[in-house]
C-alpha cells in the first residue's frame, strides 16, 4: 500500500507547548506562596527570595517554560499568518535569538542578585 | 421580510454586490430556504444550491447573519433583519450563493474515507460488538455540508495545507473503527504541523454544525492517540 505520511512533526512542540504550561501552573502559584510567607517584602527581602539555589533553578526553569512557551505559541501565529517563507524563517531567528537572549539574561540577573 | 443576498456572476460582473430583497412571507414555521424560493419566483436569476430541504443532504449550508448553516432547518422566525445571506466564506465563487466546494473535497480524498481491512473478505460482514459499534456515534453522522470548514480561521489561513474540521472528523471516524486496519498510516499522515496541527481548539466548527457534531473532540482524541504512540 502507498502511504503518504505527515512531516513527523507538530506533535513534538505542541505536547512542549502544554508541559511548560504545567512548569508555570506549578510555579507561579508556589512562588506567590513562598514570597507572601515573607511579607512585608522591601527591595532587600525581595532579592534574599532569590539567594537559595533551589529558588534560582526553579525560577530558571520556570524562565526556560515561559519562553519556550512564547516561542511555540509565536511559531504558530506565524505559521497562520506569515506565508512568504523568507520573511518566517527571519522572525523565526530574530525571536528565537530575543528569547535565548533573554533566558540568558536571566540566569545572569538570578546570580548575579546574591 | 428584508433579505440582503450575495449576488456575483464572474462572467459579468466585476465586483460581488448586495441585493435587498423583500418577500411577502408569514415568517411562523419557515425556514430561510423558503425566503430564498420565494425571492427565486420573483428573480429566476439567483443561483443557490438545495435538495432534501430537511437538513440530511448538505447542499444548502450558507453564510446567514455572518453563521454557516444549512438554509432549509433555520427557522426564519428570531433572525434579525435584513437577514443577510452570503456563500459559505473562503472558497471561489462559482455564482452567487454557489461556491466551488473541490478544496474541501480534497481535504476529504486525502484522509481515505473508507475501511481499509486487507483480511479476506468474510462470507457475510465484518462484525463489530455493541461497544466497537458506538465508537463511531457523533462521527459517522456528517452530512459534508462544509458549514464547519468555512467557518474554521485556521481553514481561512491556510486552506490549502490544514486538512479542517469536517475531514479530520471523518479522519477519526475510520481511525476507531475497529474494523480499520491502517490506523498507523492514517496517524502518520496527521501528523503534520499543518493538516492537524494548524486547529487551535477555537470550537467555531462545533458551534456550527447542524448536526450537533464535535470536531474538536475528534481532534482532540487523534491527539491523544498520536502522543500515546509517540511515548
Amino acid at each position: 500500500m502507498r502511504t503518504v505520511a505527515g512531516a513527523r512533526h507538530g506533535l513534538g512542540l505542541w505536547l512542549w507547548q502544554r508541559a511548560s504550561a504545567v512548569v508555570m501552573a506549578l510555579y507561579l502559584p508556589a512562588f506567590a506562596l513562598y514570597a507572601a510567607s515573607y511579607a512585608p517584602l522591601d527591595y532587600m527581602a525581595w532579592r534574599a527570595l532569590f539567594a537559595p539555589l533551589i529558588v534560582k533553578v526553579a525560577t530558571l526553569i520556570f524562565s526556560a517554560a515561559a519562553l519556550l512557551h512564547a516561542w511555540i505559541g509565536l511559531r504558530e501565529i506565524l505559521l497562520d499568518y506569515v506565508h512568504l517563507l523568507g520573511v518566517r524563517l527571519a522572525l523565526y531567528l530574530v525571536f528565537g535569538l530575543l528569547y535565548a537572549a533573554c533566558f540568558v539574561w536571566a540566569a545572569a540577573i538570578l546570580w548575579g542578585a546574591a | 421580510m428584508h433579505l440582503r443576498v450575495y449576488r456575483y456572476n464572474p462572467e459579468t460582473d466585476a465586483q460581488p454586490r448586495m441585493q435587498d430583497y423583500t418577500v411577502a412571507l408569514d415568517a411562523r414555521g419557515k425556514m430561510v430556504l423558503d425566503a430564498l424560493l420565494a425571492i427565486k419566483e420573483q428573480d429566476d436569476s439567483l443561483a443557490f444550491r438545495r435538495s432534501c430541504r430537511e437538513g440530511v443532504c448538505g447542499s444548502d449550508g450558507l453564510n446567514i447573519n455572518g453563521v454557516n448553516a444549512l438554509a432549509c432547518i433555520t427557522p426564519l422566525e428570531g433572525l434579525r433583519q435584513p437577514i443577510e445571506i452570503r456563500p459559505l466564506p473562503r472558497l471561489p465563487v462559482i455564482r452567487d450563493l454557489v461556491v466551488d466546494l473541490s478544496q474541501f473535497y480534497r481535504h476529504y480524498r486525502a484522509v481515505k474515507p473508507y475501511l481499509i481491512n486487507l483480511e479476506p473478505e468474510p462470507e457475510r460482514e465484518r462484525l463489530q460488538s455493541p461497544a466497537e459499534r458506538t465508537e463511531l456515534d457523533g462521527l459517522y453522522e456528517c452530512i459534508l455540508c462544509a458549514c464547519c470548514t468555512t467557518d474554521c480561521p485556521s481553514f481561512w489561513w491556510n486552506p490549502e495545507r490544514f486538512l479542517g474540521p469536517a475531514a479530520l472528523l471523518q479522519a477519526y471516524r475510520f481511525i476507531t473503527d475497529s474494523r480499520d486496519q491502517a490506523t498507523e498510516e492514517r496517524l502518520d499522515f496527521l501528523e503534520d504541523p499543518y493538516r492537524l496541527f494548524r486547529c487551535h481548539g477555537i470550537m467555531n466548527c462545533v458551534e456550527v454544525c447542524p448536526k450537533g457534531l464535535n470536531p474538536t473532540a475528534a481532534i482532540g482524541k487523534i491527539k491523544h492517540l498520536l502522543v500515546k504512540r509517540a511515548l
